[in-house]
């Protein structure tokens, strides 16, 4: 059974049709790029996905479960949404506390993910004041810190600096020799293409392809090629 | 799923750690200290219209003064359910727990608890100043232990109900600046106006009923025409102001719950 799944999903803001009838999975242990340009629907998806937003129509499991109805959600899903959603006076440290708390995560795993993301010096610090960078470095010490099956990144490239990228591309490189499972949205296909093993291709809110990286790029110079090429083709 | 408990628990780490539950606070404590002051430096001058302290009347209206607490204390919860919007810190509490109707209780339990505090706080300051002032005018004490005991559990249960209340409303209105200017107004300006243009339905205004609950006379905490006017009416007794209040906070968290749950967080 793959470990993420989606079948129908389909979500209208007012007039625009966001997502159309999307349908894709991603199975257990690969790194999977959600790719599409902007607007094409990605963030909707992922948030219907993690049960924010509410389909139309349409379904999306994890573990076959809806989000909401995860026993354990932190422990199985660990996302990463936006930059900016922390409480601005709070520290570092004392935002994740409340995390462990409501994750029922070992105190210990704070250190540990603080250490993982390189964050150990700002913990003591208010969020307010860190960069964009150091919100994204965050935002993934969050997501990490229950040890979930799955990690969904939504352009979590946003906001970094060429160093930052390097350590992103690193660690997901790093968690997937470890077989952790990710979904990572992005909109820079040259990037992803660095660390995906396939890819779902989205445009106005429909699918335009899954599958690996082999097959996207066959016959064409590299995955951005083969993006433009397909997202110029539904286009028309 | 993760207990009611240790939601409830990260609720109140949330509150501790954040810099405006101090400042809300504080100015709780300067505004009692300021209002309870000024009544009992009045008291029993002509130019008052306040009795004098050796009568439980003048004593009120100086206790009357931690009747700020309860009003801090419901903004206080407007603040912890607006915030999560006012900050988009909505999405990764959500994350944590799917259920949003079990966040809106546990926000709602931790700030009664919290509301609590101010409540003992405004207490504490308002019969402190009253009982300083009756002291230094060497008047002997007009209201028993039993009554000063009522109040100060007056002030307790006003203030935790009142912020339980202010989470509903924050979660309802969702605008952080909106919802507290809704409060302030609602509080001071509509309930003096409804209070002062019909009697008969004052003791039922909710921040009226909460200021009779901690001990103030009906009207005694309103403003303008409202303001202790000569009234027929009496202020609800106690068991019946706080079940008032249990049925509003009730009500409106219901309420905050249906609206709440199917809303996009986006």
């Amino acid at each position: 059974m793959p470990l993420i799944e989606v079948h129908g999903l389909t979500k209208r803001f007012g007039k625009v049709l966001a997502v159309d009838r999307l349908s894709f999975t991603v199975e257990a242990g690969t790194v999977v790029g959600f790719l599409g340009p902007n607007g094409a629907g990605k963030t909707t998806t992922l948030r219907m996905l993690l049960g924010l937003v509410r389909p139309d129509a349409g379904r999306a499991t994890i573990n076959g479960k809806a989000y909401r109805d995860l026993p354990e959600p932190l422990h199985q899903v660990g996302a990463v949404l936006e930059a900016s959603s922390f409480y601005p006076g709070r520290t570092a440290r004392s935002h994740l506390r409340v995390q462990a708390l409501l994750s029922q995560s070992d105190p210990s795993r704070v250190d540990d993910v603080l250490e993982l993301t390189g964050l150990t010096g700002a913990a003591g610090r208010r969020i307010g004041g860190f960069s964009l960078g150091m919100r994204q470095r965050l935002g993934l010490a969050t997501a990490l810190l229950a040890d979930p099956e799955v990690l969904i990144l939504d352009e979590p490239t946003n906001g970094l600096d060429p160093d930052g990228v390097r350590w992103l591309r690193d660690l997901l490189r790093g968690l997937a020799a470890e077989g952790q499972t990710v979904l990572v949205s992005s909109h820079l296909l040259a990037e992803v293409a660095q660390t995906v093993d396939s890819a779902v291709i989205l445009d106005h809110g429909r699918l335009i392809a899954q599958a690996s990286l082999a097959e996207l790029t066959a016959g064409e110079h590299n995955l951005e090629d083969a993006f433009l090429k397909l997202t110029k083709e539904t286009a028309r | 799923m993760t207990p009611m408990t240790t939601l409830v628990r990260a609720e109140l780490f949330k509150l501790r750690t954040t810099r405006l539950t101090y400042g809300l606070l504080a100015t709780a404590a300067g505004l009692t200290i300021l209002f309870s002051v000024l009544e009992a430096s009045r008291a029993g001058t002509k130019a008052g219209g306040i009795a004098p302290l050796y009568t439980a009347s003048g004593l009120d209206s100086v206790i009357t003064g931690g009747t700020w607490a309860l009003l801090l204390a419901a903004i206080l919860g407007v603040t912890v359910s607006s915030g999560e919007f006012r900050h988009s810190t909505a999405t990764l509490t959500y994350l944590a727990t799917p259920h949003r109707s079990r966040v809106l209780g546990a926000k709602a339990i931790a700030a009664a608890a919290a509301g609590v505090v101010f409540g003992l706080v405004g207490y504490l300051i308002a019969a402190g100043v009253g009982l300083i002032f009756v002291a230094a005018h060497g008047y002997h004490l007009a209201v028993g232990d039993a009554t000063l005991a009522r109040y100060g559990a007056g002030h307790l249960a006003a203030a935790a109900l009142l912020a339980a209340v202010g989470v509903a409303v924050g979660s309802l209105v969702r605008s952080q600046l909106a919802a507290i200017i809704g409060v302030f107004v609602w509080t001071i300006v509509i309930e003096s106006l409804i209070g002062g243009l019909f009697k008969s339905v004052q003791p039922y205004l909710p921040y009226t009923a909460a200021t009779t609950l901690a001990g103030s006379s009906l009207g005694g905490a309103a403003f303008g025409p409202a303001h202790d006017a000569a009234t027929s009416a009496t202020a609800l007794p106690f068991a019946a102001a706080a079940g008032l209040l249990i049925g509003i906070a009730a009500v409106l968290s219901l309420l905050a719950a249906r609206i709440t749950v199917p809303r996009d967080v986006s």
